[in-house]
């Protein structure tokens, strides 16, 4: 599934969040990397259609994110800085189901589709608990059942070790490199994404460097000094 | 937080929602027409024999009505001043029999079964535009959630306010529990509109 | 209703319930405890302005009706609106929308912080006092059946600590607007 940036850029009213960009995202393992403000956050709320392109146009999978928003939001998936303000509903179960309405599945296609993802990424524990009671790396984990329970093709994880402890770091890690999904990562945390296939860097709203972590990492530690 | 649904197993609970509901808001009419103390009176005696069966110890079932039982005999005294009291009985009967039925309905229906009524009577409002019907159960449910964490928070800062040696005030441990709940909501927000699921 | 808009209303609900569960805190000027949750009615109003307060009061009453124990000593249920004190609860929903409204439209950020404060007193004691006293009284007076100017002289005891909540309300709103302000200005 590629993701196509024609143009495409973000102001609002007079500041720029990002200049028009012009590329093709096909990896498999993408991270994004900038300081803050650098217009990385606005590139990556691009692709699910969080932040409509004020220039230009993002197709992802054929779909234009401004005319086809809904069938955009069922592809991508996004994941969110902080865990607890993800799981929107009280018991972890319930929330991951809550996904999945209004999509006129059966009671029991539902309960087998949450099963289904609770057991893919080992997260059974968690289901009959309350949001409250989780730690933060529990509450990541659900957040991610929730996401992934309605198939996305791509997911798209901000920050998502900024909040965690080491143990919960090393066990998001492991889990980003297992997935089958097409993974876009934005994260301050370099040693998560240095065997990524391609990473972009971005300062002050425009595209700086783009290629191997090898490459653009250097790139990004100049700007950072 | 524990809901007032009692588990139980009865007629009571069996009986669909909706029906009650009904039969509740009809007998709420036919109570403020009649003022016949013994009609009055048997509807109380039928509606303490269903409350008091309902699944609950009785203990735990006074508990329960004690607020608005007070509630009710405090404004009954009152009204005794310049009311005769034949008056001020229809008054006691009537709310007492209301409470009583109110509180069996409660205690013999969840709360998911309530959301779905609201949802179902909700419906012709969403074709006039006012609300959306299936964000009612959101919304019950983004409380029920985030209840716990403000009350966490509303502790963190009276934990923070004592370790600098203030005096806890309504304004300084309030100011502080609004911001930060409500710089949340931009967050929370996205969450759920990443998710889809208010797109209908 | 945008679904941040929903999302504000919602919090401010969980705050309204919040306020409920906690014990009764002291003002530092009285030496009486207050219980808060009224008070948090009134801040729904001065904090999110008449629409979305209005619904953050709505999704408290609603709670109340499907079962849950929200109100302060852990009242809930249908049984509470049996009460012939039902009506200061219901009253809540229009307490909010007015004085939401009337913040919207008294109280602007480039005020003096005395203006604000003045302001948004008049939004919380019209909406948080008159309205609701309205319709607490009107179905007390139905209810309970003691006429109009009984309930009404029965009620008054209760004024003088709403109208302290007013002033701790305009304090917050004043506070709140000035560190992350959401009222929605209109002219």
């Amino acid at each position: 599934m590629d993701i196509r940036f024609e143009q495409a850029g973000l102001r609002y009213g007079p500041q720029i969040a990002l200049q028009p960009l012009t590329l093709t995202l096909s990896e498999r393992r993408i991270a994004i990397i900038g300081l803050n403000g650098s217009g990385k956050s606005s590139f990556a709320r691009m692709i699910n259609g969080l932040a409509k392109p004020t220039t230009g146009r993002v197709i992802v999978g054929g779909l234009d994110t401004i005319a086809d928003a809904k069938a955009v939001l069922g592809k991508v998936g996004f994941i969110f800085q902080s865990p607890q303000n993800q799981i929107i509903l009280p018991v972890v179960r319930d929330d991951i189901a809550f996904g999945l309405k209004n999509r006129g599945l059966a009671k029991p296609a539902v309960e087998a589709a949450v099963e289904a993802v609770l057991e893919r990424l080992g997260a059974r524990h968690l289901a009959d608990r309350r949001a409250h009671e989780l730690s933060g790396g529990e509450l990541q984990l659900a957040a991610l059942c929730a996401v992934l329970v309605t198939g996305p093709d791509i997911l798209i994880l901000d920050e998502p070790t900024n909040q965690l402890d080491l143990r919960n770091r090393g066990r998001v890690e492991t889990m980003i490199g297992d997935l089958p999904e097409k993974v876009i990562v934005i994260s301050h945390d370099l040693a998560l994404i240095d065997n990524f296939d391609r990473v972009l860097v971005f300062d002050q709203g425009r595209l700086v460097a783009d290629g191997a972590p090898g490459d653009s990492i250097p790139r990004y530690r100049e700007i950072a000094r | 937080m524990q809901s007032l649904y009692v588990d139980a197993d009865s007629w009571m609970h069996r009986a669909s929602p909706r029906l009650k509901l009904g039969a509740l808001a009809v007998l709420g009419v036919a109570l403020f027409a009649t003022t016949d103390l013994r009609i009055l009176a048997a509807t109380l005696l039928a509606g303490g024999v269903l409350y008091l069966n309902v699944g609950m110890t009785w203990r735990e079932a006074l508990r329960r009505l004690q607020p608005v039982l007070l509630t009710i005999a405090f404004v009954t005294l009152f009204s005794l001043l310049f009311t005769p009291w034949h008056e001020a009985a229809v008054t006691v009967f009537r709310l007492v029999t209301l409470t009583l039925f109110a509180a069996t309905l409660t205690a013999t229906t969840t709360i998911a079964a309530f959301v779905d009524e609201i949802t179902w009577a909700a419906t012709p409002l969403e074709r006039i535009g006012l609300v959306k019907a299936a964000d009612i159960g959101l919304t019950v449910g983004l409380v029920v959630r985030f209840v716990p964490e403000i009350v966490g928070r509303y502790a963190a800062i009276r934990e923070a306010h004592e370790a600098r040696g203030l005096k806890i005030r309504l304004r300084t441990v309030l100011v502080p529990l609004v911001i930060l709940t409500l710089r949340d909501a931009d967050n929370i927000a996205a969450a759920i509109d990443a998710r889809g699921i208010r797109r209908h | 209703m945008s679904t941040r808009d929903l999302v504000l209303s919602a919090l401010f609900a969980a705050i309204i319930v919040a306020l409920g569960l906690l014990p009764p805190i002291s003002l530092g000027v009285i030496p009486v405890p207050i219980t808060a949750q009224s008070l948090g009615v009134m801040m729904a109003g001065v904090v999110l302005g008449g629409r979305r307060g209005a619904v953050a009061a709505l999704i408290v009453v609603l709670l109340v009706a499907i079962g849950l124990p929200v109100l302060s000593g852990g009242r809930g249920g249908l049984a509470v609106f049996a009460a012939p004190t039902a009506g200061f609860l219901v009253g809540w929903i229009f307490a909010a929308l007015v004085t939401g409204y009337m913040s919207e439209r008294l109280v602007k950020p480039e005020q003096s912080n005395i203006a604000q404060g003045v302001g948004f007193f008049i939004a919380a004691v019209t909406g948080g006092v008159v309205v609701l006293y309205a319709f607490g009284i009107a179905y007390l007076a139905i209810a309970a059946n003691i006429g109009v100017s009984k309930a009404f002289f029965g009620s008054l005891a209760f004024v003088p600590g709403d109208l302290i909540k007013a002033v701790v309300a305009a304090l917050v709103g004043r506070a709140v607007m000035a560190g992350y302000p959401l009222l929605p200005q209109r002219s």
